[in-house]
Formats: structure tokens, sequence, C-alpha cells
């Protein structure tokens, strides 16, 4: 893998609730053109570094970068604007309003391109073209997983976090999820996707880091993570 | 004893009394002001009792009290878990409503109101004594009770339920009880309040109770510190005293006065003055002197 | 039949402005996430500056138009940081404390206008503001200008409302907020901003709904605040709080059933129709008819 610029670069991060140390002194990289896996158990950390990152907690100490400038403390919507953005955990989709409205809702930084952002979204998610005018709440688990990818795509970002795509999903429907995220990865969207599914994850990254309680205990490219045991044992149960 | 002295006095007590109606409910968050329109009600039974029907002062206030539980009590099995905003607008309701319904009733004075009811007891200076008397026998009584339950499990309780109602229930506290119960203690003291308030004047009038008196009674215990009891027994002389001494020019402001006051300890000093944490460093520190 | 047509109208009129001010409690319930009863009050107070203005202007309805919409705006947006204040003293967001603020704004505002203005006595609008003559009359109907306008503008600044909500952009992360503030703060919608937005526009329409109660009624006073502040609760309530729709709904058969009331029972009756309603709703039906949206 031919060393690309680094476009999020995330150093000592520290961040607490209260008592509660969520993420201890966690540093990772993601290269333009990955995709980089963070896998975890319930609980490890995950939500919070991806949150943090975005600019939804201010960090207790450390450094995140994005695009060679520090974006430590600078609110969300600003590093939306500036090209990264988050599919939340659980879907996120604004459930009473319709699919077409959560996709303007993705282009709220954006409204510039919508007309063609949403054709290439279209392109992607033929479904949700079908189902554009429907309100979220009736679509299906994997389709409102689609809706939560495509909306992060109106906003043309660069880099595009996704939290545990695959939770509640049945295992066709994460096959489906994954392959999505590959080709867009293809397309040449970076990717940081936080995962408790390691075997499924890895198998389509390029690197990843292991966090458990709030600090990263592990990292190397997928292959040297997927031949570990200790990631085999914890993570994949073979 | 000066006429000015004892306007001072009992009206202070009025508003400690009253305070503590409104403080008591908002321990579990509930901003009680059907309080004023018990008040209101039986401020008015007490006054037609005694003056149409001749009925003993004593006895009077004793309806007073009942009157002011039992209406308490039954809109207390409506409201007694509510959320906030519904128990202020039925509070504000009744008001309202009570309101319109004295102003037009001819029979306890409509919009012209009640005058003249006959001293408590023997002279002018005998009565006032008397009422003075009452008041603050009432304010140590009814201190003491609410002293007793803060310190009670149950009071214990009704501090949970105010920081986190679900979590609360989950411990097991009968959030609808408690509710019921301190919603119908407030109203039962705000009854008598109302009846010893008319007897100050020894009239009753709509322009006692309005509105007004719910802007004043939540400054004094948001002023005070609605987490501790002892925020509202400094805050209401402080500031009903203050619309005092102020000259009359700027007093007839008093109500924009008392709300700016209300702003700006919401935004600055959010808990009051007394602070939970004030009180109970105050209070070890009283008791360790006692034990010494 | 006539005297039903005819107050059907008038409740219509009436209905319309307890709609928006449902609508513009509602927004900033929903969006700028605090409990404003004393919006009412704000109105109120923007009824008497257009009553100043045209009392200076020699009646220019435009300026007083301008003056009331200006004046709500200004009090909302001063007020904002005091809630917003408020709101963060607390960890989490304090409903609570809001109201009580916002009871203590109403304060001030009420007595402001009992000290400050015509000695406290109620203020006149002039008859040209209502139209002197009736411009159609049928029988006992007779629709003064005044009326229709209310009525007009009412509805077109309903679904003015209405339209900006669920057509524009500012409509949508207006509703976002409502329904998922985290949600709307992982997409990138500036929370703190969009609330203020919120506060001005609940302010215009607080002007709005200034002029045509002055239309509609002819006369305001520092009691008409507190009046019509517990109405729209009631509105809010019986809707369910939050619930745009079911304001719109409720509003308008409020103002129709007041109306029939005030025609058919003398009396000051028609005021406590809507506290009858409401105390029956809260008892049987506590989260509302069409339920809470918060």
């Amino acid at each position: 893998m031919a060393q690309n610029e680094v476009l999020l670069r995330v150093e000592g991060l520290s961040v607490a609730y209260g008592h509660i140390n969520a993420l201890k002194n966690v540093s990772l990289e993601v290269h333009r053109g990955e995709i980089v896996v963070l896998i975890g158990a319930n609980g490890a950390g995950k939500t919070t570094l991806l949150e943090t990152s975005l600019g939804i907690n201010t960090p207790n100490s450390g450094d995140i970068t994005f695009k060679n400038k520090s974006i430590s403390g600078v609110p969300a919507d600003r590093n939306v604007r500036a090209g990264l953005c988050l599919v939340p955990e659980g879907r996120g989709v604004f459930a009473s309003m319709s699919v077409l409205d959560n996709l303007l809702l993705g282009a709220h930084h954006n409204m510039k391109n919508v007309g063609k952002n949403l054709k290439r979204v279209y392109q992607w998610f033929p479904r949700l073209e079908e189902r554009k005018n429907q309100v979220s709440r009736t679509l299906s688990g994997g389709e409102r997983q689609m809706l939560a990818i495509a909306r992060a795509l109106m906003s043309a970002p660069e880099l595009i976090m996704v939290d545990e795509p695959s939770l509640g999903l049945a295992p066709i429907i994460v096959n489906d999820i994954f392959e999505i995220l590959v080709h867009l990865n293809q397309e040449g969207y970076t990717i940081l996707l936080s995962e408790q599914n390691a075997y499924k994850s890895l198998k389509c990254a390029h690197r990843g880091y292991v966090l458990e309680t709030g600090k990263v205990t592990l990292s190397g490219t997928a292959g040297e993570l997927l031949n570990d045991p200790g990631v085999r044992e914890a993570y994949i149960g073979a | 004893m000066s006429l000015a002295t004892y306007y001072f006095l009992t009206i202070t007590a009025v508003y400690i009394l009253m305070s503590w109606g409104l403080y008591l409910p908002y321990r579990v968050a509930h901003l009680h002001f059907l309080t004023v329109a018990n008040m209101l009600i039986s401020g008015y039974l007490s006054g037609y009792m005694v003056q149409t029907l001749e009925v003993p002062f004593a006895v009077a206030l004793l309806a007073g009290f009942a009157a002011g539980g039992i209406i308490g009590y039954i809109v207390s099995l409506f409201i007694g878990d509510a959320p906030t905003f519904t128990v202020v607008i039925v509070g504000f309701t009744f008001i309202y409503i009570s309101r319109t319904a004295v102003e037009n009733i001819k029979a306890v004075g409509a919009t012209m109101g009640m005058f003249g009811l006959p001293a408590v007891s023997g002279s002018p200076v005998m009565h006032r004594w008397t009422i003075l008397i009452l008041l603050y026998v009432l304010v140590v009584v009814v201190g003491f009770l609410i002293y007793r339950f803060e310190h009670s499990r149950l009071g214990r309780a009704a501090s949970a339920v105010f920081v986190d109602k679900d979590l609360a229930t989950s411990m097991g506290v009968d959030i609808k009880r408690l509710g019921r119960l301190l919603q119908t203690f407030s109203s039962l003291v705000a009854g008598g309040c109302g009846v010893i308030y008319g007897f100050i004047y020894r009239s009753f009038h709509l322009d006692f109770f309005t509105f007004h008196l719910v802007g004043i009674f939540m400054t004094v215990i948001f002023v005070g510190g609605y987490a501790t009891m002892w925020g509202t027994v400094l805050a209401a002389p402080a500031l009903y005293g203050l619309s005092l001494i102020l000259p009359p020019a700027v007093a007839s402001w008093r109500i924009v006065i008392y709300g700016t006051i209300l702003i700006a300890v919401l935004v600055l000093k959010p808990e009051g003055f007394i602070t939970r944490r004030l009180a109970y460093k105050l209070e070890t520190a009283l008791s360790r002197r006692r034990r010494r | 039949m006539q005297t039903f047509i005819a107050q059907v109208i008038n409740g219509l009129s009436l209905g319309s402005i307890y709609v928006l001010l449902a609508t513009g409690f509602n927004l900033l319930l929903l969006v700028a996430m605090i409990i404003h009863f004393a919006y009412p009050q704000v109105v109120v107070f923007s009824m008497y500056i257009a009553w100043v203005v045209l009392r200076y202007t020699g009646n220019s309805i435009v300026l007083a138009v301008l003056a009331a919409i200006l004046s709500s705006v200004l009090l909302n947006l001063i007020s904002a940081p005091l809630f917003q204040q408020v709101m963060k003293n607390r960890e989490e967001v304090d409903i609570n404390t809001t109201m009580v603020l916002s009871l203590g704004i109403g304060m001030i505002i009420t007595d402001v206008l009992s000290h400050g203005f015509n000695k406290g006595l109620p203020i006149a609008f002039p008859s040209k503001l209502i139209g002197e003559t009736p411009i159609l009359r049928v029988g006992l109907i007779s629709l003064q200008g005044g009326q229709v306008a209310s009525l007009a503008v009412g509805v077109l600044a309903v679904s003015g409302i209405f339209l900006l909500l669920y057509k524009t952009r500012p409509g949508r992360a207006f509703r976002a907020i409502a329904e998922d503030p985290n949600g709307a703060r992982l997409v990138g919608i500036p929370l703190l901003r969009t609330g203020f937005e919120s506060y001005a526009l609940s302010g215009v329409l607080g002007g709005l709904i200034a002029v045509l109660l002055a239309m509609l009624l002819g006369y305001s006073s520092p009691g008409l605040g507190e009046q019509v502040a517990h109405k729209v609760l009631a509105v809010s309530i019986i809707a369910g709080l939050g619930n745009l729709v079911g304001g719109l709904v409720v509003g308008l058969a409020l103002g129709i059933l007041e109306a029939l009331v005030q025609g058919y029972i003398s009396g000051s009756w028609s005021n406590a129709i809507a506290f009858v309603v409401m105390l029956l709703v809260m008892l049987f039906k506590p989260r509302g008819l069409f339920g809470i949206k918060l």
C-alpha cells in the first residue's frame, strides 16, 4: 500500500465522562483511500472515538487532525462541511421524515450540488429512489442502513466514519452493506468503520485497530489482525 | 405595635407559609400554583361564613384548612404524578376559574369584595395580636413538619424524584402517592393562609388573590433556594421588606423588580442563595455545636 | 342559521389566531427546546407597540405592522441567551427552569404594560383598523374588513409556516432538531444557531399575531396576555404538546366553539369553555388528543 496522505490523525486522545474514562491515550491514523476498521466489544469506546473525532465531544487531552488541519474542539457542523462525516450507530435516520427529506438533510451544508449528488445516490441505491417519499420509519433495517450511508454521501465527504453498520442486521444484509462500503472505497471514499463483527469487516479492510476498554491494544494490516491468535479468539471465535 | 410592623410581620409570615407551600411540591418538580386558588377559595368561604352565617372564626378557619385540603386532595388524584407543565396549567386554570366565579357571585361581594369583617377577638388590638400569634404558631408548626419530612425516608425519596423520576421509580418510590401527599398538604396550608390573609385586613378582595402572588411566591423560593426550606425563611422577609423600603414611585414597579431578580437568579445563581450544600454545612455546623 | 354562520366565521378568525400562537409556542418548544409561557405576553406587548406607532404616525398600518414584528423579534432574541444560559446550568436540558424563566419574563411584561402604557387602562385600536363599515352584509351576518383580513392573513400565515417546515432547508433543520437533537448534531446541524433562528421566526409570527389580534378584537389590555396565554396553552395540551397538526385542528375547533358559545349563551362563559375542555382532556387523555410529539 503506497504511503498516501494521512486524512485523519488522532493522537493521544483521552475522553472522560465524569469519572468514566472512555478513551485513554488513543492514537490512530487513516490514510486517504483506505478502509480502516476499529474492532472492539461493546463499551470499548468505539462510538466515543468516532463522535469525538467528528466534534460532538471535546476531548480532555490529545489532538485530532483532519487534512493536516487541527480540528480539536471544532464543532461538528464545521467538520461536516470540511468533508468528515459519521453514519451513526443504530442507523440514526429521522424516522418521522421521508427518505428524501433525510437525504436533503445530509446535503444541508452542500445544497449547491444537491441535484447531482441525489442522482448519484439514487444510482447507488435504487431502492431508496423507489421509496423516496416514504416515511423512513417504514423502511427495513437494511434499507435504513443504506439510507444512513446515502445521507452521509450527500455531504460529498472525503472521509466517512461508520459506527457498527452490521448491528441488528441479518447476515445477508450485512454482506450487502459491506459490499457497498467496498465499492464506495473503490470510488475514492476513505472509510473508517467500527465493528464488533471482526471477520467480515477485516475481510474488506486495509488496516485495523483493536480497542479494549478505551485503549488501543493492537494495530496492523487487516491480514495481520485476521491471523492474530488473540484477535481470532476474542473477536472471531475461530 | 405599630400598624406598619403588624403588616410587615403578618404578611411576611403569610409569604413564608405560601412559599413553603410552593416549595414542598417542587421537591418533586411540581409547581403547585393551585395553592393560590386555595387561598382564594378558602378565604372567601371563611369570610362568608363569618360575616353572613355568623360562624365563629375558629370554625371558619378550620373550614378553610379543610376546604384547602379537600380540593388539593381531589385535584392531586389527577395530577399527582403529572409533568410539571400540567401541574402549572391546572393551577392557573383553577385560579382563573375561581376568580371568575367570585366575580360573578353576589353573595361573596363579586367585584366589590367583603369588608368590615368582625374582629377575631375583642378589640382591634387583640385581633391583631391574635392573628400575629396564630400566624407564627403556624409557621413554627409547618416549618417543623417540613423539617421532619425532609429528614425522613420520604423526604429523601422526594429529592431522588426531583433529580431523576425514572430512577426514583425503579428504586420503589411511589411518585403518585408522594405527589398527592405534598400537594394535599400544601393546599391545606394554603387554605388556612387564605383565611388568615383576609383577616389581617378584615376584608376580602379579588385584588388580594391575583396572578401576581404566583410570581411573588415563585420568586421567593427560587431566590431563596429551592433545594432547602431555609431559603424561603430568608427570602420572604427580604423580598417583602425590599418593596417596603423602596420609595413609593419605585415600589409600584415591584413586580418588575421581583421578575428581574428572579431572572437574574435563574441565570447567575440557579440554585438560589441558600444552596443545598450551604444548608447542609450550616445544619451540620449547628448540630455539632449542639452536641458539644 | 345566520347567527350560526356568523359565529362560525368569527370562530375561524379567532381560531386561526389560536393556531398561530400554538404554532409559535410549539416551534420554541421543539426547536429551541424551551417552554415559553410568556410568548402570548410578548405578542400583547407588540400590540401595544403597534398602538403607540399608530398614534404617532397618524395610523400608518404598514409602520405599525413592521413595529410589531420588530418588537417581538427583538424581545425573543434578547431572551434567547437567557434561556440558553438557563438550559446550560444543569447538565441535561432542564425544561422546567425555562418555564420558570418565561413566567418571570411574563411577570415583567404584564407589569410594564400595567404601569407604563395608558396608565394600565385597556387601549383601543382605531376603528379604521377593524373596518368601520362591514364589507359584506347578509342578514345577520356582517363581515368587518378586520375579520376578513385576520382570517385571510391567518390562513396564509399558517400555510406559510407549514410550507416552511416541510419544504425548505431551514424547516428541515427545525424538524430534525424537533425529532432528535443529537441526531441533528451528527448531521452537522448547529443546534444553538438553529435554536436562535426559531426564536426569530416565532418572533416574526408573534408580530403578525399582534396585528391580527388588534384587527379582530379592536382593543388590548395588560390582562389580555394572561388570558390568551392560558387559552393557547390549553390548545397545546388538548392537542398534545409539540403536535403542530393537532394544534391546527384544536385551535380552529376551539375558536369556533368559543364563538358559538358566545353567540348563544350570554355571559363570559366562552372563556371558561377552553379550560373545561382542557381539564377533561387532561383527565382522560393526558397525552392530548393527538399525542405528544416531543
